[in-house]
């Protein structure tokens, strides 16, 4: 069906541009509760995704290019559909812009073997991993469990040329320990993405996580607290990927005026107090949850510095913002690479602070940077003391928490996240009960 | 209604339906199909760009079989019948029956509807809708010079279902519409913005923006360029049905879905029948609201919709249920098993939740209030069903001082607090009644249409 869309887009004469990606994408999910495996569940799918850009003129009547897109499945019509999309870009009107080119592609490593090989066996390994691991933890008990994967292929033919293909793999795992005491209960809950079944940490996550969830028995009230706070291991990696370097590092964000951020010029309104921020999206990150050969419109995966010593580099941008801002085009985000700091993480862990072990959802404003996020569990370290707490909410701003950071010399591997381990931030405040801690 | 509204290959797969179920319960207690599509229209219209896209459509079929024990699903993209036919023989062919579960398939039951709409968008051409949009744009765009740019998100969302098990044919088509502005200013701290959309399950009709409401996000996005940071505490406030709803949804909504009963995640389940809040808590979920976002006749696993009464007067009665979870634990469903697509699997989940009104006026609630704030916007909530936490971020809220709002606004707010404390300490209930729609995910996946609503409540709770 693929060969028969390309022929009918290289038939019109009446559109600048065109690709078509066929994708296809196959998956094996179980569901575990109490005692028994609620589901199982077999997804096969496949479709042929078409984008066109035509050349018309504006109400001035000067040439302007508009977008239509239209998904088809396997036996569906193409011509009725292509009609559709050919239209809907004749209604729309914008700066004329270009499409990529044909480039040469790097191998990005986004597939696991295991997959690809055999995906129940894969899932079914981890889920007799899960429960070994938690077998060993008599204090806790698996109440529920689901591991899916999806194997996913995607054919991008283009009118510029391009003629690619690309595979890739995701495994989503996620788990729930429980917890009790007399009449307390708590729980702790494990949600992870990976590209690669072997990434996916289980028997340290049971442990810690376990950790967690005892912990969470003998929670105090939050305190009040303004000083330093400690992220770690996934925790950070979910503070650097709320949004706020994402929409603010974006071409369409500054086409559109939402971001003030400018090329060449810090990231912060304010100097900075801790270590000079260093930050590269990448789509090249070997098994990155957003590793790629090529993104949707063909662009290769890159690893582009975004931010160096706190100065802007480039914004992130497909071909079209690409023409706009007049800046080379990156293609997708992707994860997030930030270098390892200069101290080791045990000495981030100066007391007193409070450390966030899991937000309920870490969710800033993508434009202002703010946030006020509930506490799911946290610690207060002071006086030698490690006392948990559930409750109140850390708030401040993420640029300027970024101004005073300090990352720790050690580093991981957290699917969309490669980087310090530790971050210790000098001034952020929880909003807690009582007087200060 | 016949099914003249779904497309031909769902019409004539449907025909097929009964013997695939009978194939499958040739070897499992239980056997059901679903046929399941979506297809929709998105248009963006901002200041320097414009964009008419297809919502990325999702159309497949789903054939379940029950071994008493685990429900085996084959998810197949299309309506194929030898594609479907050979996923349905693959699955039963690997089962064995090994549990002691039953699942009643229900009373004989058949029936089509589709949402009823006075402005079917399948009345306007891609063009009126696109100009429609232009129009709102323009409207807002010369309301204040320090605009740097004004965002029209509008999107429809056709969804199409075909049920069927051995007692149940039904088929559906449900419309849902959403249009939504989103002002940008440039102050002093840099860009700033707020929103408003407008949603409805039904036609163009619900999509009515006044002259105030458009004014009043410009007003807000402009103010928001000078708002502080409140100080961290317990404060009076008064929220408005938007926070309302969010706060229903993330404690009685998300806290009552069964599933979580079951995989033992969920305090609620130790209090039926009991007191979780204050006598003037009563709180729905209701698929059949007329109107509402989440609306549907029927869920994904063939129950027809029905309203869940789940506090009554701050007792705590029941959950919303899904087949497997409502099976295992031996209570009754309702109208609440759905999937984000063929290729998920169903989950117990909300469709319209909210906080039913009480009889004080507005206006009376304000002036109750000497020193607090008014929350007026929400931006995202999270559930704890397990530890009863509460989180509910607002984008903004006012001062109210001796029951007026003042110019003084903070944002963004954290509401945090232990459920029944905050449902416990309602002192007043609107009389009035408001719903904002959206989609809501179970934790961070699985997104689903969904709306929450309420009336103006005064309360206490802790502030950040």
């Amino acid at each position: 069906m693929l060969e028969e869309i390309v022929a009918a887009l290289r038939a019109r004469s009446d559109i600048f541009g065109w690709s078509v990606r066929e994708i296809s994408r196959s998956g094996v999910q179980v569901y575990m509760v109490p005692e028994a495996v609620e589901a199982r569940r077999d997804v096969a799918d496949r479709r042929y995704v078409i984008d066109v850009v035509r050349h018309t003129p504006g109400a001035d009547g000067s040439m302007t290019a508009g977008s239509g897109n239209v998904t088809l499945l396997p036996g569906d019509s193409v011509a009725p559909a292509l009609e559709s999309a050919v239209i809907m870009a004749g209604l729309v009107h914008n700066q004329i812009y270009s499409l990529p080119l044909p480039h040469e592609l790097p191998e990005v490593m986004s597939a696991d073997p295991a997959i690809l090989s055999d995906a129940d066996a894969t899932l079914d390994t981890l889920l007799s991993r899960l429960e070994a691991a938690v077998a060993l933890l008599p204090a806790v008990r698996l109440t529920a469990a689901e591991f899916a994967s999806e194997e996913q292929q995607v054919h991008l033919c283009s009118s510029t040329g391009i003629d690619a293909t690309r595979t890739e793999t995701l495994v989503t795992a996620e788990w729930v320990l429980l917890c009790r005491e007399g009449d307390r209960e708590t729980e702790a809950f494990v949600e992870m993405t990976r590209r690669r079944a072997a990434d996916i940490p289980i028997e340290a996550e049971v442990a810690r996580r376990a950790q967690y969830a005892l912990d969470g028995l003998h929670t105090t009230s939050p305190p009040q607290w303004s000083g330093p706070v400690v992220l770690r291991d996934d925790t950070l990696a979910t503070f650097l990927h709320g949004g706020v370097l994402q929409t603010l590092g974006s071409g369409q964000a500054k086409y559109s005026e939402a971001s003030p951020w400018e090329l060449g010029q810090s990231v912060f309104g304010e100097a900075v107090q801790g270590e000079p921020l260093f930050v590269f999206a990448t789509r090249q990150l070997p098994y990155g949850n957003h590793a790629e050969r090529f993104d949707d419109e063909g662009l290769p995966a890159q690893r582009v510095p975004l931010i160096v010593d706190n100065v802007l580099q480039t914004f992130i941008t497909d071909q079209r913002y690409a023409d706009y801002l007049q800046l080379a085009p990156t293609g997708n985000f992707g994860d997030i690479e930030v270098p390892a700091g200069t101290m080791s993480a045990g000495a981030l862990l100066e007391e007193p602070y409070v450390e966030v072990a899991t937000f309920s959802w870490f969710n800033p404003d993508e434009i202002s940077g703010d946030f006020t996020s509930e506490i799911r569990l946290g610690y207060l370290h002071a006086d030698g003391k490690r006392l948990p707490f559930k409750g109140g909410a850390l708030v401040g701003n993420v640029l300027q928490a970024l101004t005073n950071a300090h990352w720790s010399a050690e580093t991981g591997f957290y699917g969309d996240y490669q980087g310090p381990t530790t971050v210790r931030f000098g001034q952020l405040t929880v909003a807690g009960e009582g007087e200060q801690a | 209604m016949s099914d003249q509204y779904l497309p031909q290959p769902m019409v004539k797969l449907r025909q097929q339906l009964g013997d695939i179920v009978a194939v499958i319960e040739a070897k499992a207690s239980y056997g059901a199909a679903l046929l399941s599509a979506t297809q929709g229209l998105g248009i963006v219209v901002e200041d320097r760009e414009e964009r008419v896209m297809e919502q990325e459509p999702t159309a497949g079929t789903v054939v379940t079989a029950f071994d008493g024990t685990t429900l085996h699903e084959a998810a197949v993209g299309g309506f194929d019948l030898a594609n479907i036919s050979e996923g349905a023989r693959k699955l039963v062919s690997k089962l064995k029956a090994t549990g002691q579960h039953r699942i009643d398939p229900g009373p004989e039951r058949q029936g089509n509807w589709q949402t009823a709409m006075r402005q079917s968008p399948a009345d306007l051409t891609t063009e009126e809708k696109l100009d429609r949009c232009h129009e709102l744009h323009h409207r807002i765009r010369r309301l204040d010079e320090r605009i740097v740019n004004v965002r029209i998100g509008y999107s429809e969302r056709g969804e199409l279902t075909v049920f069927r098990n051995r007692t149940t044919d039904l088929g559906q088509r449900v419309q849902r519409l959403r249009i939504g502005v989103a002002v940008f200013v440039s102050g002093p701290n840099g860009v700033r913005y707020d929103y408003l959309s407008k949603n409805a399950t039904g036609g163009w009709e619900e999509l009515i923006f006044t002259d105030d409401e458009l004014q009043s996000v410009v007003d807000n996005a402009i103010a928001l360029t000078h708002a502080e940071r409140i100080e961290p505490g317990e404060y009076t406030i008064i929220t408005s049905p938007g926070v309302t709803g969010t706060i229903c949804h993330e404690s009685f909504g998300h806290g009552v879905e069964t599933d979580m009963f079951l995989k033992e995640r969920a305090r609620a389940a130790h209090f039926v029948d009991q007191v979780v809040g204050s006598p003037l808590v009563n709180i729905y979920d209701d698929p059949t609201v007329p109107a509402a976002y989440s609306s549907y006749f029927f869920d994904d696993e063939g129950m027809l919709a029905k309203p869940t009464h789940i506090v009554e007067n701050g007792i705590f009665r029941r959950g919303i249920t899904d087949l497997y979870s409502a099976t295992a634990l031996g209570i009754p469903r309702s109208a609440n098993g759905r999937r984000q697509d063929f290729s998920r699997k169903a989950y117990a989940r909300m469709s319209n939740t909210f906080f039913v009104s009480g009889t004080t006026a507005v206006a009376d609630m304000f002036a109750q209030v000497e020193h607090g704030v008014y929350l007026e916007k929400w931006s995202s909530g999270m559930e704890d069903p397990q530890g009863w936490g509460i989180q509910v971020t607002c984008h903004f809220g006012h001062e109210i001082r001796n029951g007026k709002v003042t110019d003084r606004m903070f944002a963004p707010i954290g509401i945090s607090g232990y459920v029944p404390d905050v449902l416990q300490s309602i002192r007043a209930v609107g009389d009035d009644l408001q719903f904002d729609g959206g989609i809501c995910g179970k934790g961070h996946k699985e997104w689903v249409t969904n709306a929450s609503g309420g009336p103006h409540l005064l309360l206490k709770a802790r502030l950040g």
